[in-house]
Formats: C-alpha cells, sequence, structure tokens
C-alpha cells in the first residue's frame, strides 16, 4: 500500500518517542506522582512508538522487500586526506527499514509497549520509579535504534547503550549487593564479548574498506545496504580468507555476549536479581536477541565463512542443551525461564549457523512473545506471594486463573507442542538444521544435541508449572494468599497470549511471509514451512509431549519428586546445580589471576621501583655522610688539601704538559 | 760547580717552601703558623730575587720589583693574622687552632 | 767550589736550620730570635744576589717590623699559650717530601734557560724606574691591600666587640 511507504523515511521518529520519555522522566519524574511517576508518559512514547512501528514493518511487508535506507552525514573525511581510507570515510547516522529490522521492529515495540503497562501495576510498590521508567525509555530508545541501524558503526553505538542500560536496570535495587554484583557481572562478561566484536569489525574495515560502489564501504560510512542490495554486493558470503573466518568468530564472540551463550552465559542466570519486567524485556524479548540479530545481519548483508558457520552452529547447538540441562534442576521460577531464553537462544544461533539467518529470526519472533509471556505470568505470581522458590508455591492454579493459563499457554508455546507458537518456528529451525546436515556432516551432533534439547525443554517448563499452579494449597502453609494483579497486569498477559498463539501463525499471511524471504544477494532463501520436514516435526513434538508426560508423573497434582540421596543422580544434579562451574571457572582464571597479576605488580612497584629510589636515596645519603668528615673545621687539613692539589698540579704540568704543548701548540 | 748558579737558589727555595709547608701542616699554635707562612713566603720572594739575578735580560729587573711587593704583602698579611689571633684570643681563650673548628660540618 | 759557592752554601744552610730550629723549639720566644736571626740571613743572601736594595727592605720589613709584631702577638696571647701540640692531622710530612722532591727534580734535572749566567747587578735605579714605571700597577694594588688590611685589623681588634 504506498499510502504507508510515505511513512518509511520517517523511521527515525521511532526511537526518538521513547526517548522523550527518557529526557521528560529524567528531569521531571520526581514530581510526576500522580502519573505513576512518569510510567504513564513511557507508556504513552511507547504506545506511539509501537503504532508507528508497526504501520512502519507493515508497509515494508507490503512492499516488495525494499531496503529504505535514510541516512545523515555527521562527519565525513574526503577522498585523499587518510591513509588508511585513501577513498575518504563517513560517520553516518541513519535508518534503514528492511525485512529484518521490520521483523525486530514489531517484536522490539509491541513487547516494550506490554511490558511498560505491566510495569504500572507490578512496580506501583517500589521506590525510585523515575529511574525505573527513564531507564527502561532509554532501552527502548537504543534497541529500537540498534535494529533501525543502517550501518556497522551506529550498530556497535546502540549495541553498547543497550549494554549499559542492562547494567542500569539490572543494578536496579543496587542496594542489594547481590544486585549491584549481578549488573557487574552482566556488564563485563558481555564487554567480553564487545571487545572481541570490536575488533571483528576492525577486521571487516581491514578487509573492506575499499570494496563497493562510490568509493568504497569506508567513505559511504560502513553502511549495510547500497540501493536494493547489500553494500558489498556480491562479495556476500562469497569471500573466504583466514581473515575472514577470524572476523567472523568475532562477531560470533561479540553476539555470544550479548545472547548468553557458551561460555559467555553466566550472567543472564544471575541478571534475574532485576525486576521481572526487565527480565522479561530485555533478558528475554529483545536485548539478548540483539546478538542473534547481529549475526543475522552479518550473514544477510556482509557474510559468513563456512568455519565461520560450523562455529555458530556448534556454539548455538551445545547451549541449546547445555541451558535445558541446567533449567531441570533449579528451583527458582525466574532462574528456569532464564535458562530457558539461553537454550531457545541457542536454536535461533542454530539456525543463523545453518544458514538460514530469517529462520533464526522467525523463532525469535515468537519466542519474545511467549518468553515474554512466560516472565510476566512468573512476575504476577511473585507479585502475589512475594517468593521466587518453586518449592514453596502450589496450588496457584485455583486463585490466578488468567496467570495460571497464561503460563500454561506460554509453556505449551515453548515446548512446540502444536499448534501454537514455538511449534512452527522450532520446527522450522530444526529441519532447516537437519537439512543442513545433510549437507555439513559436522552440524549432526549439534542437531542430535537440539532434539535432546526439546525434551527437556518440555520437561522443565511443565515441571515448573505443575509445581507452581497444580495441587491444593500452597507447600508453604506461610505464604499469602495469592490473587491475580490489577488490570494493568492481566491486560498484558492476556494480549501476550494471544501473541505467542497467533504471532507464528502470521506466517501464513503472506506479505508477513515476505518477509522472511531474503531479498536478493542475501545469504540463502530460506523455505519458511516446507512439508517435506514433516518428519523432523513429528520427531520433535512426540518429544515435547514426552517430556510433559515425564513432568505429569514426576510433578503433577502437586506431588514432589524427590532424589533419593543415595542416588547417583545426586552428582549429576550437583554439577547441574553448580551450572557445571563454569562460573568458578571465570572466578578462577579472573579473580586469583588477576590478584596474582596485581600482587606481582604491586611487588615490583614496591620493592623494585620504590627500591631504586628508596636506594638512590640511601646512596647519596651515605655518600655525603662520608663526604662531610673532608669538612673538618681544622685549617690543618684544609691546608693539607690546598698541598695536595699544589702537588697534583705540578705533576699534571711537569709530566702530561709537554704533550699538551705538542698537542696543540705543535708543529 | 765552579760559580753560584741559579739552580742552587732556587733549590734552597725549594727546600725552605718544604720547612713552611710542613709547619703550616702540622703547627696547632696559631703564632708557629704564622710564622710557618712567613718562611714559605720568604722562600718564594726567594725564587723570583734569584731569576731577577741570573735574569740575562734587562726586564729581568721586574723580578726584583715584584719582590718588593711582595715583602710589603707579607708584612700585611702577617698584621691581619695576628689581628685574628688576638680576636681568637679573646673569644676562645687560646690559640690553638684546632679547638676552632666551628666551621665543620 | 769558588768561595763564592761556599758562602752560599754555609748561608744557605743557616737559613734551612733556623728555620726548622724556629718551627720545633719549646719555647716561644725562643721562636722568635730564631725568626729574626731567619730573616737577617735571608738579607744577607739578597746581597749575595746582587740585589741591595731588597736586601735592606728585608732586614727593615722583617727582621724588624715582622719580627716585633711577632713578638708582640707572644707576648699579648702569653697567658694562655700551648707551647706544644702533638702534631695530628692528614700526614704532612709525605706531602712536604714529595713537593720538595719534585721541585728538587724539576731545577736539577732540567736546564733553566740562563742558568749558567753570572749574577748581574741591578742598580736601585732601574729598580725604582720599573717599580714605579712598568710594574706601578702592582705597587698601586699593594697600597690598596696594605689600605683596607689596615682597616680589617683595626676592626678586628677593637674592644667593645661583643663576643
Amino acid at each position: 500500500m504506498s499510502g504507508l511507504d510515505a511513512l518509511l523515511p520517517y523511521a527515525f521518529v521511532v526511537p526518538l518517542l521513547p526517548a522523550i520519555a527518557f529526557v521528560v522522566i529524567g528531569l521531571a519524574g520526581t514530581r510526576l506522582k500522580a502519573l505513576e511517576w512518569g510510567g504513564w508518559i513511557a507508556v504513552a512514547c511507547a504506545g506511539a512508538a509501537m503504532v508507528l512501528g508497526v504501520l512502519i514493518a507493515v508497509a515494508e511487508m507490503l512492499g516488495p522487500g525494499q531496503y529504505v535506507d535514510r541516512s545523515f552525514v555527521w562527519f565525513q573525511l574526503p577522498a585523499g586526506s587518510s591513509s588508511i581510507f585513501p577513498q575518504g570515510f563517513a560517520l553516518v547516522m541513519g535508518t534503514l527499514v528492511d525485512p529484518l529490522s521490520a521483523l525486530m521492529l514489531i517484536v522490539v515495540t509491541v513487547v516494550g509497549f506490554l511490558v511498560l503497562l505491566y510495569s504500572i501495576g507490578y512496580m506501583h510498590h517500589d521506590r525510585g520509579l523515575p529511574r525505573y521508567y527513564a531507564e527502561l525509555s532509554l532501552f527502548l530508545t537504543s534497541m529500537i535504534g540498534l535494529v533501525l541501524a543502517d550501518n556497522l558503526l551506529e550498530f556497535f553505538l546502540f549495541w553498547e547503550l543497550v549494554g549499559v542500560c542492562s547494567y542500569f536496570l539490572i543494578g536496579f535495587y543496587y542496594e542489594r549487593p547481590a544486585a549491584a554484583s549481578a549488573a557487574k557481572e552482566a556488564f563485563l562478561v558481555t564487554r567480553i564479548g564487545d571487545v572481541l566484536f570490536l575488533l571483528g569489525i576492525f577486521l571487516y574495515f581491514a578487509a573492506y574498506a575499499l570494496v563497493g560502489p562510490g568509493g568504497g564501504w569506508a567513505a559511504s560510512g560502513f553502511k549495510f545496504t547500497n540501493g536494493d542490495q547489500p553494500f558489498l554486493g556480491a562479495l556476500v558470503g562469497q569471500a573466504q580468507s583466514p581473515m575472514l573466518t577470524i572476523a567472523g568468530l568475532m562477531m560470533l564472540a561479540g553476539a555470544a555476549g550479548k545472547s548468553a551463550q557458551f561460555p559467555l552465559d553466566v550472567w543472564l542466570p544471575d541478571a534475574m536479581e532485576g525486576p521481572t519486567t526487565v527480565s522479561a524485556l530485555i533478558h528475554a524479548a529483545t536485548m539478548v536477541a540483539a546478538g542473534v540479530y547481529l549475526l543475522a545481519v552479518v550473514a544477510v548483508f556482509i557474510g559468513f565463512t563456512p568455519d565461520d558457520q560450523l562455529a555458530i552452529v556448534a556454539i548455538g547447538g551445545f547451549t541449546t542443551f547445555y541451558a535445558a540441562t541446567m533449567a531441570v534442576v533449579h528451583t527458582d521460577i525466574k532462574r528456569v525461564i532464564a535458562y530457558s531464553t539461553v537454550s531457545q537462544l541457542g536454536y535461533m544461533v542454530l539456525a543463523v549457523g545453518a544458514g538460514f539467518a530469517m529462520v533464526g529470526l522467525y523463532h525469535l519472533f515468537t519466542h519474545a512473545f511467549f518468553k515474554a509471556l512466560l516472565f510476566l505470568a512468573a512476575g504476577s505470581v511473585i507479585h502475589a506471594v512475594g517468593t521466587q522458590e518453586m518449592f514453596r508455591m502450589g496450588g496457584l492454579g485455583r486463585t490466578m486463573r488468567v496467570t495460571s493459563v497464561a503460563f500454561l499457554i506460554g509453556g505449551i508455546a515453548l515446548s512446540g507442542i502444536l499448534p501454537i507458537g514455538g511449534f512452527w518456528s522450532k520446527d522450522d529451525v530444526l529441519a532447516v538444521v537437519v537439512n543442513a546436515a545433510g549437507s555439513h556432516p559436522l552440524y549432526w551432533p549439534f542437531a542430535i544435541l537440539a532434539f535432546g534439547a526439546v525434551f527437556l525443554t518440555a520437561y522443565y517448563i511443565f515441571r515448573a508449572w505443575f509445581l507452581t499452579f497444580s495441587g491444593d494449597r500452597p507447600r508453604d502453609a506461610t505464604l499469602p494468599a495469592a490473587h491475580e494483579g490489577p488490570w494493568v497486569m492481566q491486560v498484558p498477559l492476556v494480549v501476550l497470549s494471544g501473541l505467542a498463539i497467533g504471532g507464528a501463525l502470521l506466517v501464513f499471511v503472506p506479505s508477513f511471509a515476505s518477509l522472511l524471504h531474503v531479498p536478493a544477494g542475501g545469504g540463502g532463501v530460506p523455505p519458511v514451512f516446507s512439508t517435506a520436514d514433516a518428519l523432523v516435526s513429528a520427531v520433535s513434538v512426540g518429544l515435547g509431549v514426552a517430556g510433559f508426560g515425564l513432568a505429569y508423573v514426576l510433578w503433577g497434582n502437586g506431588r514432589v519428586f524427590a532424589l533419593p540421596a543415595s542416588s547417583p543422580a545426586q552428582g549429576v544434579r550437583t554439577v547441574l546445580l553448580r551450572r557445571y562451574y563454569v562460573k568458578d571457572a571465570f572466578d578462577a582464571v579472573g579473580l586469583r589471576g588477576m590478584y596474582g597479576l596485581s600482587r606481582a605488580a604491586d611487588f615490583v612497584d614496591r620493592f623494585v621501583l620504590d627500591g631504586a629510589v628508596r636506594g638512590m636515596e640511601r646512596l647519596f645519603a651515605a655518600t655525603s655522610d662520608r663526604l662531610r668528615r673532608l669538612q673538618s673545621g681544622v685549617v690543618s687539613d684544609y691546608a693539607a688539601y690546598v698541598v695536595t692539589g699544589l702537588v697534583g698540579l705540578l705533576l699534571l704540568v711537569l709530566f702530561i704538559g709537554p704533550y699538551l704543548v705538542g698537542a696543540i701548540g705543535g708543529g | 760547580m765552579t760559580e753560584l748558579a741559579l739552580v742552587d737558589v732556587l733549590a734552597l727555595s725549594a727546600v725552605l717552601l718544604g720547612v713552611g709547608l710542613f709547619g703550616i701542616l702540622t703547627r696547632r699554635n696559631f703564632i708557629l703558623l704564622l710564622i710557618a707562612i712567613e718562611v714559605a713566603m720568604n722562600a718564594a720572594i726567594l725564587n723570583f730575587v734569584a731569576f731577577a739575578a741570573f735574569g740575562g735580560t734587562p726586564a729581568a729587573v721586574s723580578g726584583q720589583a715584584i719582590a718588593v711587593v711582595l715583602v710589603g704583602l707579607a708584612a700585611t698579611e702577617v698584621a691581619v693574622g695576628l689581628a685574628i689571633v688576638l680576636a681568637l684570643n679573646r673569644l676562645r681563650g687560646s690559640i690553638n687552632v684546632a679547638e676552632a673548628v666551628q666551621l665543620r660540618l | 767550589m769558588s768561595p763564592e759557592d761556599l758562602v752560599f752554601l754555609g748561608v744557605a744552610g743557616v737559613a734551612v736550620v733556623t728555620a726548622l730550629l724556629a718551627l720545633l723549639v719549646r719555647e716561644l720566644v725562643h721562636t722568635i730570635m730564631w725568626v729574626a736571626i731567619f730573616f737577617v740571613d735571608l738579607a744577607i743572601i739578597y746581597f749575595l744576589l746582587e740585589a741591595p736594595f731588597l736586601g735592606v727592605l728585608q732586614l727593615g720589613v722583617y727582621a724588624g717590623a715582622v719580627t716585633i709584631l711577632l713578638f708582640f702577638g707572644v707576648m699579648v696571647t702569653r697567658k694562655r699559650i700551648f707551647s706544644r701540640e702533638a702534631a695530628t692531622g692528614i700526614g704532612p710530612y709525605p706531602l712536604g717530601l714529595a713537593l720538595l722532591a719534585i721541585v728538587l727534580v724539576a731545577t736539577a734535572g732540567s736546564s733553566i734557560p740562563g742558568g749558567d749566567l753570572p749574577i748581574r747587578s741591578i742598580a736601585p735605579a732601574t729598580l725604582s724606574t720599573t717599580l714605579f714605571g712598568v710594574d706601578g700597577g702592582w705597587l698601586l694594588l699593594l697600597g690598596l691591600t696594605m689600605m683596607s688590611a689596615l682597616a680589617g685589623a683595626i676592626y678586628l681588634v677593637r674592644e667593645g666587640r661583643d663576643e
């Protein structure tokens, strides 16, 4: 519809709307008690952003898969002025609306709006709310900016901003040491990824700075697209070189940091120290998805080498299974959902690595909705009973019907059981991986791990559901009476449930499906839904149902399954609870390693450097002490010195003099 | 040696200088110090006179002229030295230079 | 050895001996006596070297004024005199000997220009011409020095110095 197309150049307005909220709440928030301390302003701006964002995405959908790039050059070095970039260099800020960003735009704005609305009720009793709403609005701005970024540098800029907002929001309850520590941990671990990401960007610059039309990539400001093509044109996915492989691995590292893939996953479960709404928005639906989005963007516009793809598949596949195993033993409801997020992100990474970036993004799309749903439902429970320990809960389904059903829907969607949500997207992921494994046999182990994770996923999520909602009454009798939250909390739950069910079905709408076809020149055209992979689907559904069954057997109807203390599985359980000691490994290397280094440095500073200085000082003091004895005050001594000098001079004149005269006077 | 030669006088001057030096370096009595200085100075003056006498050129008379000046100077120096002795004596009650060590570090 | 030489040898020997004695005897008044003899002896040497004016000057200034000055010094500080002090210090003997040896070697070993020329007699008239002519500057300096020395000496010894 050409009418909506007129909106496309104005995409830059979308991130500005929450920015307005950020500024207003930041400056005047403490005076806005009536507006829930700025909450309603944030909601309003997020709502406007959502409307505009969805309309733009629809415009993109209805158009022929175009790229619309609107940018503004704010710094430029002309050609010939720099030896590193002989054709010039530009820094550009702009927006690019393309199928990838349109998809993400819907996710980010819709979930953002719903979470903010939910927050009004959930956070009502908390302190420091202006800070909360301001930071969340800033986050929304940054995330939308990241999604709409039209060049690699701007992408990185918003990437960093998003990380900063995550730090702020995880540490929202900063007075709690655990929260402050978790915020630092999140920032530092993702930083490792970010540094490598930056190195990867430099490597891409080195490789491609002069490639492309109009003077080269550098001169255009490292944009992703040029007209209807990726800027690097035919090179995408075709170039092969060790440097590019390393650059791709760096990108993977950055994505692993942000999306909590092994081994940089340690921060995500700890990030649950932040408010549940923050977990829902940032650590389920959006920020962690940025890593996957990065991989997708690189895959489509720059390209990965085959070695990179294997690495991505390996990391994604391994993480999927690894995180799922940990989710089966934890007792904190938020942590279970957090591990689930890591695991599902692994699926997305897996898909991108197999060469089907859009399938990965499709799973991201559906996952955002049901994961946010799960988190908000959990939040509703926490809000009602004040605890996160599932073993203290039970029977809440009787008094919290809406929440219970919402959680159930989310769980079914997550498990990939027909016919809702995750079924469509997760099966697509599995299908493409199996497909790719046909031509890349090395992918098989990871495909199998992915299938294993399906079983575990169903098991752990239904375990959580049973533990929390089924039965007659809470296991811990001291729990307050549970009841549903206010309407601002229930409405998002209902909406998200609808989206979880139906969101995936959008794929049957042709214009939406067109989003999932990567335009010409991209990295591979994925099959969106192929009936030839029914076998894969059957296996996956079967595994899901099996998981549900096991969970029912062990936990249904208020039962509590206790592992016998003598069972060998207890050892396994301990390892899982300790998260495979990965965090301890980090501590050993980071803490003790750094501490050792610091102690060595301290030693050098205090004994070597200071020692040298003090040694000199003592040397001078000793020398002067000896020398001062010469000034004895006794005249005879002084006379003796004079005579000594005189004798010396005489000797000099008598014996050296003739030679000097010969040398100087001479000739 | 059939005749008196310059070397002989110079030798005497050297010996006298040695004597004077010995006195300067060893004597602790201020007056003896002054005497020793005088001996050394006279050795120097003798040197000048010797060169004037054996000079060979008319300009050698400058040696004597300088010797005259030096004699006057030496006398002056004794006078001032004695003034110092008197002041020191009044201050410290002794003329032992080994005791006048206020300038030691 | 010519008679001149012998005479000179004797006079020189006296000079050295009296100088040593002056520095080594116990009683300070005896020192003064030896000092006087030393100065007179030097005057004799000057006469031998055909420098009559200087000889007379030596007698007048040294054997006269300086001796009396030293005598006064001894008398004024008499009551609290240390006439003998053990010699300590940084080994003056070696130094003095070294200096001595060097100078001897230098003078005896090398050939001094005009070393075998006979003594020239210089008339006082020539001397005075030079003294107030070519070398007049030295005389002026001497005069200035003497004046400032006088001022200094007066300052040093005046009564009322409150130390």
